[in-house]
């Protein structure tokens, strides 16, 4: 029979990093376009000492960092391997920031925040030679800081909390994958136990509601919950998740081998499937109580009694709904093929792996509510229906209210579906078996699934993975991780392209200084807080980000490395539209620091699209919670978001890009958000400063900027604050000076110094 | 240190230099870009523009683009491709030998056939078919090139089209579009390059994604113009609190010139000095390209904006015309946004009212077009998602059918006249000359004088193209 129209014939006729002239010149040259490839590789000088034909695919070991010729500036090992590259360039780092740049760049790197007036003065205040260190302790003990490292794992898991495609319904749990992320990042959770979590915590863990949570990870694939093609969707969901899994936790594009062997890596189309072969039982579970085990005891002796109470009204509402209930099933299942249907009509318990996942899907939209069949009784039958509800009603003093549910994920049972290697990728072109394995270049195909526990209704395979990326000698899983780490502090990764460290990935600029922070974080217990305070607390961290050397150093240093893959000083970066938002929140006062709890909805602009666009939260104060926990909507980006780069929630994003648009100016200039948060920015340091304009305008600054205001900064200020109130058209002076003010404070939150962290 | 010394000192060193580069103000420079053709305001910025006019990979005719998009998904066997041999089997079951394909529907496999009520005639030089649902656009079927032989992927709207937009039936991935701006850039800089139109205010299934990036920079994306007489998202200030913001800019950029002074070697932060630039000149440039005041009465008819039926598309339509004479790149209208030719009951009524709503207006456009010696430049594209069934759905209706269906193509670099490609005898399958969705897009992109194997942007360890690993451009519709 005829499937979907045929699919084009999958032969690889890519041109092989081949990049058309214009492309390349639009990367390369236009530092407006970040992308994993736009930094252009460092050049032939600066190879590291091996080729990446063995690495990074053997364990690392700890190098001893290098000795330096000028030892002066040295805080800590990092320091060494950064020297020394410097050193044998000829280049010298540059001199460390003053202490408030410094201050507003490590609370933005680390909580997302800017630093309050008294956090200034407290830090400029402490003398003791360890006031940095102090600094960074606190800051990564602030539960801000897990709120603020969330957001690069949620870029990297492609997490939203919708479906997308046309329905993009609602997720009503997925936000407590991100609650989940966000403590576990807090707790310092360690890596191998964060990691094993998401892809298996049901397995390892499964009287543990955190561990349960963490499964989230495997649902965030857009979906098509009503596709009419099961099959195909089924291939599609489980290929999301191999390609994602892979680029996030591997650093490895394998989902370019879905359709053919790799062509730049090693990377066979078998190894691809063997390892989509420990996904391939998964089913989605909606079902898992988000609840101690105590608890979920509790409620199932409660709902036994509730239940015992009430079987015979309960029985007979049944039997009134059944026939419907037969009807209307049959109806919906009208829309599938026979083979699918097939599926559906074999008894639960009796169906194959396969057949039961996908049953599942189909009778997910077959399935009628109970409300619609009520709609299809008679008047009579209605009549009894409602009086046997009205005498259910009766019970609900004993009836316990139903347990808070995750979005996780589980196996379909013990044994798994058949895992095809498909031919072309093509999901209606099976061609070989294969089993659960690990990829082959990295030493060992075959993977160990033990045999699942008596008693779990799974197949044991995603532990298996888990173990094996958990291994403390896993040449990938340390090394991939702390290279994020570095690039959220240092603008790029040692190796740039942090979802590839495959051949056709840039080649690392400090391999050993890699492999050393690798080792380190294994050493370390796995934790990710040692790995920042590491990094931040570094030599290399502190230097300024002006270009502060003799005009021939710098020429030089241009010359040299015009990039600043060396890091010769530090990387001036945008904020990302979410830190936009909070920071606005920040020093407007307003900002809500409640944590956790379902996603905020914040006013949207008028005229969104009707059938996309949120109603706002009704408690004002909702809508000003940090941005994290403002709803991820696959089909409707929060405007400010999205036009500051907001990756699109479908793929796997480790690094935004930093765009320079003109749509940017105008959310700033004339969005609602902006606007209000300046009028009460204004209105709080009027009252505050005793209607004092240098007193506003010095506050400001500081509030805004993280510095005290020039001279001739206060005086432009006040001239343009006077001149604001000449023109103003308020009836009394003190609405004019408001307004005045309120044009100031907006003005600054527009401004580079606000959108950019020197 | 006390935290109220000031804590940077004030190095005037580049202050001439900067006036040089981003002109007394705003006002100043707005006023000289939109008097000399955006020249100065290219070169005002130090930094190269992601959007700059690029010249093409090939010298070809076609500048621009506008792409008249049926959302929904337009019966082509009502419209282009007359099959005699449904008539016959009009409330017949489709064939044994036809197979059962998979519809959307499900229970359309089995349904009986249904004929076409339309008269169809042949037209022109050329005689291409056309019924009579689309009078108007039958004059202009010598500029036309008809494929009959399109064929896609997707069963249902949202995959649909999402690939006719972005050649993969999942989200995220750059549409036609962005891949046309990457390419080539925009040839007017105080505009969007890639603009959105749509006649109702449902969106396409989808919604933006379907004008997204997808992993490409948003610089790319395209702009969904609204109703009335601010276009884009936050044009123009809000009643309440943006009042004189003239002013307001000039001490933006005041407080920018200074934080830049001391960080010279970061062209960023130029960059977005010339974003609030272009941003200001944007509140001007776009009310000025959507305000039809300056139109002439005959113009407006000849879109049909004088009609109830016709005003929506050819307010639509007019607007793309003056749009693509501005510079603008990529123009795409839907008509019947929201799927409104999504006809699976009662076909005869409602592709009655979507084909009287679009004809008018898209005639309008390609003898507008044509009059103003712009079609020879802009490239013009009808279609949707997919085609319809010859099977009935709900008795009159028509269930969504990929398998084949029609698209054409007109103007800039087209062999006008020619109808290419076939379906089977009942319009169901593409049989003849097939072409994929890739095909249909790398022969767009080829007008453009974009090679689609050559166009290519990194992400995730490939390099990533519009066509995927696929594509053939349809050379037999050049011209």
């Amino acid at each position: 029979m005829r499937l979907v129209a045929p699919i084009q014939s999958r032969v690889n006729n890519r041109q092989g990093g081949c990049l058309v002239a214009v492309a390349a010149a639009l990367l390369t040259c236009s530092p407006a376009v970040a992308n994993e490839k736009a930094v252009s590789p460092h050049s032939a000088s600066h190879a590291p000492a091996f080729h990446n034909g063995d690495w990074p695919f053997r364990p690392p070991q700890r190098p001893t960092p290098p000795d330096v010729a000028d030892a002066s500036s040295v805080i800590n090992p990092i320091d060494n391997f950064i020297l020394a590259r410097l050193e044998g360039a000829g280049l010298r780092p540059s001199p460390l920031a003053d202490k408030l740049t410094l201050l507003r760049r490590v609370s933005f790197d680390l909580v997302g925040l800017p630093p309050t007036v008294e956090q200034q003065a407290a830090f400029l205040a402490d003398d003791r030679p360890d006031a940095y260190e102090r600094l960074v302790d606190r800051l990564l003990a602030s539960p801000s800081y897990g709120e603020r490292a969330a957001q690069f794992w949620l870029d990297l898991v492609r997490y939203a909390e919708t479906d997308g495609f046309k329905a993009d319904d609602l997720r009503p749990n997925a936000h407590k994958y991100r609650n989940f992320v966000i403590r576990a990042l807090n707790d310092d959770l360690p890596y191998d136990r964060f990691l094993a979590w998401q892809l298996a915590g049901d397995e390892l863990d499964p009287q543990n509601p955190a561990a349960l949570a963490a499964t989230g990870y495997v649902r965030l694939y857009p979906d098509e919950y009503n596709a009419a093609n099961l099959e195909q969707r089924r291939q599609e969901i489980l290929d999301d998740i191999t390609a994602t899994t892979s680029l996030a936790f591997l650093g490895l594009t394998m989902g370019c081998a879905q359709c053919h062997d790799h062509k730049f890596d090693d990377i066979a189309q078998a190894d691809y499937f063997r390892l989509q072969a420990f996904f391939t039982p998964v089913v989605a579970r909606d079902d898992v109580p988000d609840a101690s085990p105590e608890e979920i005891l509790e409620y199932r002796r409660r709902l036994a009694d509730w239940e015992a109470a009430t079987a015979e009204v309960r029985a007979e509402i049944d039997r009134l709904l059944e026939p419907k209930r037969q009807q209307q099933r049959e109806y919906g299942l009208g829309k599938f093929r026979q083979e699918i249907r097939d599926a559906v009509a074999v008894p639960a318990g009796e169906r194959s792996a396969y057949q039961e996942q996908i049953a599942r899907m189909a009778l997910k939209q077959a399935e009628p509510k109970d409300k619609d069949l009520v709609a299809k009784l008679s008047a009579e039958e209605k009549q009894r229906y409602e009086e046997l509800q009205a005498k259910l009603k009766e019970f609900d003093p004993v009836r316990p209210s139903p347990l808070p549910t995750l979005m996780a994920a589980g196996d379909v049972g013990r044994t798994a579906p058949v895992t095809w290697l498909l031919a072309g990728g093509d999901w209606h072109k099976p061609a070989d078996e294969v089993i659960p394995g690990f990829p082959a270049f990295l030493g060992e195909a075959s993977a160990e699934v033990g045999s699942p526990t008596t008693g779990s209704e799974s197949t044991g395979r995603r532990s298996a993975l888990a173990r094996w990326l958990a291994r403390a000698d896993h040449p990938l899983t340390s090394r991939v991780i702390v290279n994020r780490l570095w690039q959220q502090h240092f603008g790029v990764g040692i190796v740039a392209t942090a979802n590839d460290f495959g051949a056709q990935g840039e080649l690392p600029t400090h391999p050993e200084l890699l492999d050393w922070l690798a080792v380190e974080l294994v050493d370390r217990g796995w934790s990710l807080k040692h790995l920042h305070r590491l990094m931040v607390t570094s030599a290399t961290y502190r230097q300024t980000s002006r270009v502060d050397l003799s005009p021939a150093e710098a020429a030089a240093a241009k010359e040299r490395d015009p990039q600043n893959r060396l890091l010769w000083h530090a990387r001036r970066r945008r904020l990302e539209g979410e830190a936009i938002r909070d920071a606005m929140l920040a020093v407007s006062g307003e900002l809500n620091p409640a944590m956790y709890g379902p996603s905020v909805r914040p006013e949207l602009p008028a005229g969104m699209s009707r059938s996309s666009a949120w109603p706002p939260d009704e408690r004002p104060a909702d809508r000003q919670r940090r941005s994290v926990y403002v709803l991820a909507k696959r089909n409707l980006h929060y405007p400010l978001f999205e036009a500051f780069d907001q990756p699109d929630m479908h793929h796997s994003c480790p690094r935004r890009a930093e765009t320079t648009t003109a749509p940017q100016s105008l959310v700033l200039l004339n969005g609602e958000l902006a606007i209000a948060e300046a009028r009460r920015w204004a209105d709080r340091l009027l009252s505050a400063r005793h209607h004092d304009l240098l007193a506003v305008i010095s506050g400001a600054y500081r509030e805004a900027f993280a510095r005290a205001a020039g001279d001739d900064e206060i005086e432009a200020a006040t001239q343009f604050i006077h001149q604001q109130i000449r023109t103003s058209g308020e009836s009394t002076p003190e609405a004019a000076t408001a307004a005045a003010v309120a044009d100031f404070c907006h003005a600054l939150l527009n401004a580079n110094e606000f959108l950019y962290v020197d | 240190m006390s935290i109220d010394q000031p804590a940077h000192r004030v190095v005037p060193r580049s202050r001439r230099e900067f006036l040089l580069k981003a002109g007394g103000g705003f006002g100043a420079l707005a006023l000289a870009s939109l008097t000399a053709k955006n020249v100065l305001a290219r070169e005002a910025s130090a930094v190269a523009d992601p959007l700059a006019a690029r010249p093409p990979h090939f010298a070809t005719r076609a500048k621009s683009v506008i792409w008249c998009f049926l959302d929904g998904g337009p019966s082509h066997i009502d419209l282009f491709d007359p099959k005699p041999e449904l008539s016959r089997l009009d409330g017949q079951p489709l064939p044994d030998s036809f197979g059962r394909p998979v519809t959307a529907m499900g229970r359309t496999a089995y349904t009986p056939l249904l004929a076409s009520r339309r008269q169809f005639r042949q037209h022109g030089q050329s005689g291409t078919w056309v019924s009579d649902w689309y009078p108007e656009i039958a004059r202009h079927v010598d500029e036309m090139a008809v494929i009959r032989s399109c064929y896609a992927d997707g069963l249902n709207h949202v995959g649909s089209v999402c690939q006719m937009n972005t050649g993969s039936i999942l989200g995220g991935r750059p549409c036609l579009g962005s891949w046309a701006i990457y390419g080539l850039g925009s040839e007017n800089a105080d505009l969007p390059g890639f603009v959105v139109l749509a006649d109702y205010p449902e969106e396409p299934p989808g919604g933006n994604r379907n004008w997204g990036t997808g992993f490409m920079p948003a610089t790319f994306q395209g702009t969904k113009f609204r109703e009335g007489e601010s276009p884009i998202l936050y044009l123009a200030p809000p009643a309440a609190g943006g009042q004189r913001q003239r002013a307001k800019l000039d001490f933006i950029q005041q407080l920018n010139r200074r934080h830049r002074q001391e960080r010279a070697e970061d062209d960023q932060l130029e960059a977005r000095i010339a974003a609030y630039e272009l941003a200001y000149r944007m509140q001007a440039a776009a009310p000025e390209a959507v305000d039809l005041k300056g139109e002439t009465d005959q113009t407006l008819r000849l879109y049909g904006i004088d009609q109830k039926e016709t005003q929506r598309m050819g307010r639509n339509c007019l607007l793309a015309r003056r749009l693509v004479e501005r510079g603008v790149r990529f123009v795409q209208i839907y008509s019947g946004s929201g799927s409104k030719w999504d006809a699976h009951s009662n076909v005869e009524g409602n592709h009655a009212r979507y084909c009287r709503e679009s004809d008018l207006p898209i005639a309008g456009l390609l003898a507008d077009l044509k009059q103003r010696g712009l079609l020879e430049s802009t490239l013009v594209i009808w279609g949707g998602e997919f085609g319809r069934t010859p099977m009935s759905e709900s008795g009159n209706g028509r269930d969504h059918n990929p398998y084949g269906f029609t698209m054409w193509l007109a103007g800039g670099g087209v062999r006008g006249g020619a109808t290419y490609g076939a379906t089977d005898a009942l319009g169901l399958y593409a049989v003849e000359n097939k072409v994929h969705v890739h095909d249909l897009h790398a022969t767009i992109l080829h007008l453009l004088g974009l090679d689609h194997e050559a166009l290519t942007f990194p992400h995730n360890g490939q390099d990533e193209r519009l066509t995927m690993v696929s594509g053939r451009v349809v050379e037999a519709i050049l011209s």
